[in-house]
């Protein structure tokens, strides 16, 4: 009996409050991504963005949450109805899981897995499915072709996304999320590798379907995309999912490019600051980006968008690697 | 950290690797119209590798850590596929121009089924062999249904494509078969564990000849050997006619060296297992040659059948398991290549009023139209039938000898009868040149290059038995260095 | 130990049964996606025997892209399968036939099963113990010495498979017209735009 406790029981409720402890501030930040998204775009474009619900707006994405809660989730007479449902839930668990291996600091990591960025890269891969099972499940026309835009963009976005993984990992010998950081001490790798790092930032917006890549929900054309025939929850839950995302996307960035739970100097001030907070600042500092492409950017044509992943990210990611390779052989630099 | 691999006994396939993608840069930065030129590179490339073969040790050399290998019998089947195909790509320029189906890849996937056949038949361990037949199958496939707009060709290119990855997956299935029961995949680690063992009756456990068979299924497959014969005149019928002239020679010569150094040398002590099956497949393949042909009218499916017999008798020549019948099936094969393409090359000679034509009636009275054209395929016919003095005699003698000094009577008796079936119907094409009145003649602008091909395949298969002891000597050496390791 | 073998009841239980769901489900989406399910299983697999670098790369690529394309042709085909399934029971008697008879076969082989005994002698790549060096790195370094000739040859099989695609299915229509970049960004304003003094009721 107190084997079965200390064997089994004790472990399971340890990484269940570990569980906890990741998603709940992950939850709370997508909520206010929604609402830093609003604010930002609104100062781009010299608006006010919320202001009403509490200070500064600041209740506003708690009443967004409540009211999506208390609506009625419609199921369309000619859908799909288990795959229907079950999109948005495989869409926010994808997005939840990643968080598995994401290390905060040297001590903080849920799963310290030898392959954490594969299984970051599998996961986000996985991604895809959610997006074309709600577009078939609809049986909508948008719907649809929502999906499969989506699909095509997001298998072509993900070739350019390894081959830039392949880069960061060559020169550091591992696939341990943080042994990737750690190898950073130095330098970033957002430095001597500039161009993989705007590469990997393009593609991710690719890959979140986010502005200017955002055609699988481009309004003006499908109405929506392929979550036109959501409502209530079940767009709660995409939509939970995609901001998620985009935040994973911006942690997977800081942690390949900017040095993770790193401080950027090693010197007396900046490294009293404890690691998670660093790791944050430059999530939000990569998400600010992301916000700041939405506000500047229009949207691309669908075939300069497959254009720019295959014909141009593709062979110059391609290239990069060998050059990479090519140097860290030459000057006997390899890890 | 291991060793750099040694390079030299695969320079040819490196080159050839290479020069096929070189090609097909240059091909894709010069556009569709140089696709002559492209062709005729590519037959350099293939001279070029052909003396790299050549100029080669001839000592047996390993290398990739023991996945490859080179030896004489590899460097005699290299040059014949070498040749096989320069040959195809040579008289398929001119017919890839006229059809429309003058784009760059064909040639290049041509050298790359090269490429591939030539890692056949340099495979040493069941892996490389699988991956160089898949190299070869996978650019044949490409091939037969390269004429994309006609119905019959991406027919062709269906079938063989669906029958090919059924064949593959119980090359694949015997393969890991053997692999469970030997623990190997390595024809040096194979042959060593057989030696010791295979000779002991209970060592040979079911599961491993359970595993040749499959393996052996899958070649016979790519062979087309009866009973896995079925895709073969459909494949060659559909695909264009180049293409057909090209899958009959090539993969085959490629296949059988295959066969007979995966028989030879990792299961040559196993022979008395296999060669019920061989004996088998040789018999019926070439008493279904003889008799299906009979009722063909449409000449390339005449030839597929005649294919199948064909390798029937060069199986003859494998079923013996000795020296000499190996001797057979390389000196056969020799043979057969040059009177093949020889053939093929008459027949894309077949145009009416620029059009092909592919029935057999339509060569009637070719001997008053076209004289030459006509000596030709009479020499090719008698060949073929195994009429003395041509060329085709020789083989056909080499192989019944070998069978019946290994005491395979049956076999060699019922081999004759079944080229005496099957010289019907060769001569039945003679007599419809040479007797029956023309009713429409064919074209008369034939190609320089075909003229050269047609004139040299037919001189050498008429007048082969003047010199035959170069080809003799190399086949012998060749057999020699199978069963020297 | 509870755990592991737990899991992997769970993981092999699954799988096995969407295998069976992939042959037995109406709608053939519902087929691809529990072919999904099913390689989402195989991985779980490979992580409980210790090859989490395999499980990943199964999940990559076989479920991230290639059942990807196979659900994206599935969803657009407009084939009735019903109709198309309809005959699919009479062959059933031939196909359980076969099946047995492969079975037998298979009971009969498998009955027989004897490793040549010095078999450890002469296997060709030694396997280093698995506490020595992750499998990641051990993959690498069979894969790009010891199977180096293999790994070329698969790189040509692709590029062929490449070639392939493109011959059989490019097809280069007329009156396309395309996008120039360079031309459209090198364009200056005084190539296209001409400013004109219109005089009243004159016109240009």
């Amino acid at each position: 009996m107190v084997e079965l406790w200390s064997g089994y029981a004790w472990p399971t409720i340890i990484i269940v409050l570990q569980i906890v402890a990741i998603i709940i501030p992950l939850l709370v930040g997508v909520a206010y991504l929604t609402y830093a998204e609003r604010k930002v775009l609104a100062a781009m474009q010299l608006r006010q963005g919320p202001n009403m619900v509490g200070p500064f707006g600041l209740f506003q994405p708690l009443a967004d949450g409540l009211k999506l809660f208390g609506k009625e989730t419609v199921i369309p007479a000619g859908a799909n109805r288990v795959v229907f449902v079950f999109a948005p839930m495989l869409t926010f668990l994808l997005s939840l899981i990643a968080w598995a291996v994401i290390p905060f600091s040297s001590t903080m990591v849920l799963a310290n897995i030898n392959v954490g960025v594969l299984y970051l890269f599998a996961i986000s891969s996985l991604g895809v499915y959610g997006i074309i099972m709600a577009g078939w499940a609809s049986n909508s026309k948008y719907a649809f072709l929502g999906g499969l835009r989506s699909a095509a963009q997001m298998v072509s976005y993900e070739v350019s996304i390894g081959f830039v993984i392949i880069t960061v990992l060559l020169c550091v010998g591992s696939l341990n999320l943080s042994d990737v950081v750690l190898a950073q001490r130095t330098v970033w790798f957002a430095i001597p590798l500039f161009p993989m790092f705007v590469v990997f930032f393009i593609s991710a917006l690719a890959e979140t379907n986010r502005a200017p890549f955002d055609l699988p929900e481009g309004e003006s054309e499908l109405v929506g995309g392929y979550n036109v025939e959501y409502s209530a929850m079940t767009f709660a839950l995409f939509f939970l999912g995609e901001y998620a995302n985009m935040i994973l996307m911006s942690a997977m960035t800081s942690i390949l490019f900017l040095g993770g739970w790193l401080p950027p100097f090693d010197i007396a001030p900046l490294n009293w600051i404890p690691g998670p907070i660093w790791f944050a600042l430059k999530i939000a500092l990569v998400l600010f980006m992301f916000l700041w492409v939405r506000a500047t950017v229009p949207r691309y044509r669908y075939d300069q968008l497959m254009r720019l992943g295959w014909k141009v990210f593709l062979p110059f990611s391609l290239f990069w690697v060998i050059l990479t390779a090519g140097v860290l052989v030459t000057f006997g630099w390899l890890p | 950290m291991t060793e750099f691999p040694v390079l030299t006994p695969a320079l040819p396939e490196i080159f050839m690797a290479l020069s096929a993608i070189t090609l097909l840069m240059l091909g894709v930065f010069r556009g569709d119209g140089d696709t002559r030129l492209i062709s005729y590179l590519t037959v350099g490339v293939e001279v070029v590798a052909a003396v790299l073969v050549l100029t080669g040790s001839g000592v047996r050399e390993v290398t990739f850590s023991n996945l490859f290998v080179m030896d004489s019998f590899g460097a005699f089947m290299k040059v014949l596929v070498l040749m096989g195909s320069a040959l195809s790509v040579l008289v398929s320029i001119n017919y890839i121009e006229r059809e429309q189906m003058k784009r760059i890849e064909f040639p290049v996937l041509m050298l790359l089924a090269t490429l591939g056949m030539m890692m056949m038949v340099s495979a040493n361990d069941l892996i490389s062999l699988y991956v160089g037949l898949e190299l070869q199958s996978l650019a044949l496939y490409v091939l037969a249904a390269f004429r994309r707009d006609h119905a019959k060709s991406s027919e062709a290119g269906l079938k063989y494509f669906v029958l090919g990855a059924l064949s593959s997956g119980m090359l694949l299935y015997g393969a890991s078969l053997v692999y469970g029961f030997a623990g190997t995949t390595n024809f040096s680690v194979l042959a060593d564990l057989f030696a010791g063992h295979g000779q002991q009756a209970g060592h040979t456990s079911i599961g491993l000849i359970a595993g040749l068979t499959f393996v052996a299924a899958g070649l016979a497959f790519k062979i087309s050997a009866v009973p896995f014969h079925m895709w073969t005149p459909d494949v060659y019928e559909g695909a264009p006619t180049p293409v057909t002239a090209f899958f009959a020679v090539a993969p085959k010569v490629a296949a059988i060296a295959l066969f007979v150094r995966l028989l030879i040398e990792p299961f040559g002590s196993m022979v008395d297992q296999w060669r019920q099956i061989i004996y088998f497949t040789a018999l019926a393949s070439m008493v279904l040659g003889s008799f299906a042909a009979i009722g063909q009218t449409n000449i390339k499916r005449l030839m597929a059948y005649s294919s199948i017999g064909h390798i029937g008798f060069a199986l003859v020549g494998l079923a013996a398991g000795t020296e000499l019948g190996v001797r057979g099936v390389m000196f056969y094969m020799a043979i057969y290549i040059f009177m093949n393409i020889g053939t093929f090359g008459i027949i894309l000679c077949m145009r009416q009023n620029g059009r092909m034509v592919e029935e057999i009636t339509d060569l009637a009275g070719l001997s008053k139209t076209h004289p030459m054209l006509a000596l030709a395929m009479l020499i090719f016919m008698f060949s073929m039938a195994g009429i003395p003095p041509a060329a085709g005699f020789f083989a056909k003698l080499f192989v019944f000898q070998a069978a019946i000094q290994a005491h395979l009577y049956s076999l060699a008796i019922l081999g004759v009868l079944a080229s005496v079936v099957g010289a019907f119907y060769y001569l039945r094409i003679i007599k419809v040149m040479y007797f029956d009145e023309p009713v429409e003649p064919l074209d008369r602008n034939i190609s320089g290059e075909m003229t050269l091909v047609i004139a040299g395949t037919s001189l050498f298969t008429l007048l082969f038995f003047f010199f035959p002891s170069p080809l003799l000597n190399g086949a012998a050496a060749a057999a020699a260095s199978l069963f020297a390791g | 130990m509870i755990v592991q073998s737990l899991a992997f009841y769970l993981f092999a239980a699954i799988l096995v049964a969407s295998a069976v769901m992939v042959i037995a489900a109406r709608n053939p989406v519902h087929s691809v996606l529990f072919l999904i399910l099913a390689f989402f299983n195989a991985a779980g697999l490979f992580v409980l025997i210790g090859a989490e670098f395999v499980a990943m790369i199964l999940v990559i690529v076989y479920v991230g892209a290639v059942a990807v394309l196979f659900l994206f042709v599935v969803m657009m085909l407009d084939i009735n399968f019903r109709e198309l399934r309809s005959g699919a029971l009479q062959y059933l008697p031939v196909g359980i036939t076969v099946g047995l008879v492969l079975l037998v076969e298979l009971a009969l082989v498998l009955g027989t099963w004897v490793i040549v005994p010095d078999l450890a002698a002469v296997s060709g790549a030694p396997t280093p113990a698995p506490d020595q060096i992750n499998n990641t790195h051990a993959l690498g370094l069979l894969i790009y010495t010891h199977y180096a000739y293999l790994f070329q040859a698969a790189g040509l099989i692709l590029l062929i498979a490449m070639i392939g695609a493109i011959v059989l299915t490019l097809r280069s229509r007329e009156g396309v017209r395309r996008q120039n970049i360079s031309a459209q960004v090198s364009r200056r304003r005084d190539q296209v735009v001409a400013i004109r003094k219109v005089p009243t009721r004159g016109g240009v």
